[in-house]
């Protein structure tokens, strides 16, 4: 019997994660999120990044450069490697490359705005900044230590034109990037002006406070582990999202070749969903509440704005390579994200808290290299960084090793290590190694000690 | 006529492996598409990003995928030669 209990409360624990995830904020955060890094991937020419980072560029120039294209480009690991290793064979050298590739995965819009919506702005900012210091930091230690070696790859390096090429980015594409962003930051900013509810409405629905009733026992909120029950208004966003998710099976799959009907009703829901969600909803004794906020006005203007941009000023193909891009990052990301976040919520059920408390409930530079070292040995698909963070801060660990955790996670794996190493070599992969694990330590340590 | 995918395997490259598979199968051509997944060799070629085509030792296209038709165009251009 103790078993069956103990399974029913993994389960339940698990589920209400999953419930939890699929609520209005995780919504409007992650699709606009998507949307946001299929249109850099598909509509930003490499070339107007890459023209920095060529062998002639200063420092001053390449670094930086480095460092931003890592947020452009880097959203997938087939662009990560190869660029990683043009820049440091054929382009700016060791110190960019080495920059390149420790910002690169930290800054990728995905992981930043969920990040910041499910564990807080202030690890999200502390993510980039961080990232960004000592990205460049560890980048120029590296130039110095294998100063060297640079020499004389600067002059094996033939005449390639492959950092000489550049390329303009459209008017429009500036438009759709802020409109996307806007969408994203007006779905998730925490402010009154687009919290508060202009105008509320009843409907008067009897017996919808007995469904939620119903959800409540399903899957039984849990304060003390963070846990929320599924609410109505979730329900009906997670039927939308499932029709979404079938039209769009449908619709997306051959989007390559054309639109068809069901690719309108895909793009129809998912903007439906991202406005529902953006209405506060509340089942009440009398009927159910539906509160107008500012983030539905700003959301519906915005959404209506893209509508118009992409029909009047964008071609076919561009927005059939832009949904292409998404619909695969959504494809590649979702399935091990859902299971990613049902198994670290019955984690929170598992892991006695003590031991979290124990090992990094302060924070020390121990407790910080746990952290660490926890990232390089575990590894997570994209984005699961994000819940397994969130178990242990509900198990009581500290924010300062919790931000070495999600510095270290997306820089170091065996995976990386290995295929790193087929590029720079031994000795200089070592180095990075044990760079990216001091620095990221440091990192944690520095705010920690900020915020306490 | 030699046709290598450069790519590690991502979504994209199984995608422009399919493209070129369709181009090769209208222009009733029928020739072994050669994988290059190792990073290695990969980078022995003038390119900054994966997906690439390479059509008798020359780049055709990276990190962006073209379309059925520009993947003709370019193998009756190699075939004429």
């Amino acid at each position: 019997m103790i078993v069956i209990t103990y399974i029913t409360n993994l389960l339940t624990t698990g589920l209400g994660s999953l419930a939890a995830y699929l609520a209005a904020h995780v919504i409007l955060c992650l699709l606009p999120a998507f949307f946001i890094a299929g249109a850099l991937t598909a509509l930003i020419p490499k070339e107007t990044i890459t023209k920095y980072l060529g062998k002639n560029a200063p420092k001053w120039v390449s670094y930086p450069a480095s460092a931003i294209s890592g947020f452009v480009l880097a959203v997938c690991s087939c662009t990560i490697m190869p660029l990683f290793a043009g820049i440091y064979k054929k382009g700016a050298g060791i110190g960019p490359a080495m920059t390149f590739l420790f910002v690169g995965p930290a800054v990728n819009i995905l992981a930043i705005s969920f990040t910041g919506v499910q564990i807080g702005m202030d690890i999200a900012i502390a993510r980039i900044v961080l990232a960004l210091i000592f990205g460049i930091g560890i980048g120029l230690f590296m130039a110095l230590l294998f100063s060297k070696d640079d020499k004389a790859h600067h002059e094996a390096t033939n005449n390639s034109d492959l950092f000489s090429k550049s390329a303009k980015i459209p008017l429009r594409i500036w438009i759709l990037l802020v409109l996307l962003l806007s969408i994203l930051i007006a779905g998730t900013l925490q402010v009154n002006f687009l919290k508060k509810s202009y105008i509320d409405v009843i409907l008067p629905i009897s017996g919808i406070n007995n469904l939620q009733d119903v959800l409540n026992r399903l899957v039984p909120p849990n304060p003390a582990l963070g846990i929320e029950s599924i609410s109505f208004h979730g329900l009906i966003l997670i039927g939308l999202l499932t029709l979404f998710a079938i039209a769009a099976l449908l619709g997306f799959n051959k989007i390559d070749t054309g639109f068809n009907f069901l690719t309108y009703v895909a793009l129809g829901l998912i903007t439906l969903t991202l406005i529902f969600a953006s209405i506060n909803l509340i089942a009440a004794p009398t009927g159910l509440m539906l509160g107008f906020t500012g983030k539905f006005f700003a959301e519906t203007i915005l959404l209506a704005s893209l509508w118009l941009l992409m029909a009047r000023y964008f071609k076919m193909n561009e927005i059939q390579g832009w949904l292409w891009e998404t619909w695969h990052f959504v494809q590649q990301i979702i399935p091990l994200l859902i299971a990613g976040v049902f198994v670290a919520g019955m984690a929170r059920a598992a892991i006695p808290a003590i031991w979290i408390s124990t090992l990094a409930g302060k924070n020390t530079f121990w407790a910080n290299l746990a952290g660490v070292l926890f990232g390089v040995f575990m590894y997570f698909p994209t984005l699961v960084e994000v819940p397994i963070a969130q178990t242990f801060l509900s198990l009581g660990m500290h924010r300062g090793p919790l931000l070495a955790y999600l510095l270290a996670d997306p820089e170091l794996s065996l995976q990386s290590i290995l295929i790193t190493n087929t590029v720079i070599g031994k000795k200089k992969t070592a180095v990075y190694v044990i760079l990216v694990t001091i620095f990221s330590t440091l990192s944690g340590l520095l705010f920690g000690w900020l915020i306490s | 006529m030699e046709i290598k995918i450069l790519g590690k395997g991502c979504p994209k490259c199984h995608h422009l492996e399919e493209l070129t598979e369709e181009a090769l199968y209208d222009l009733g051509i029928d020739t072994q598409i050669i994988k290059v997944k190792d990073i290695k060799k990969i980078m022995t070629y003038d390119i900054l990003s994966t997906p690439a085509l390479v059509i008798d030792k020359e780049v055709k296209c990276s990190g962006n995928l073209p379309s059925v038709d520009e993947i003709k165009v370019w193998i009756q251009e190699a075939g004429n030669e």
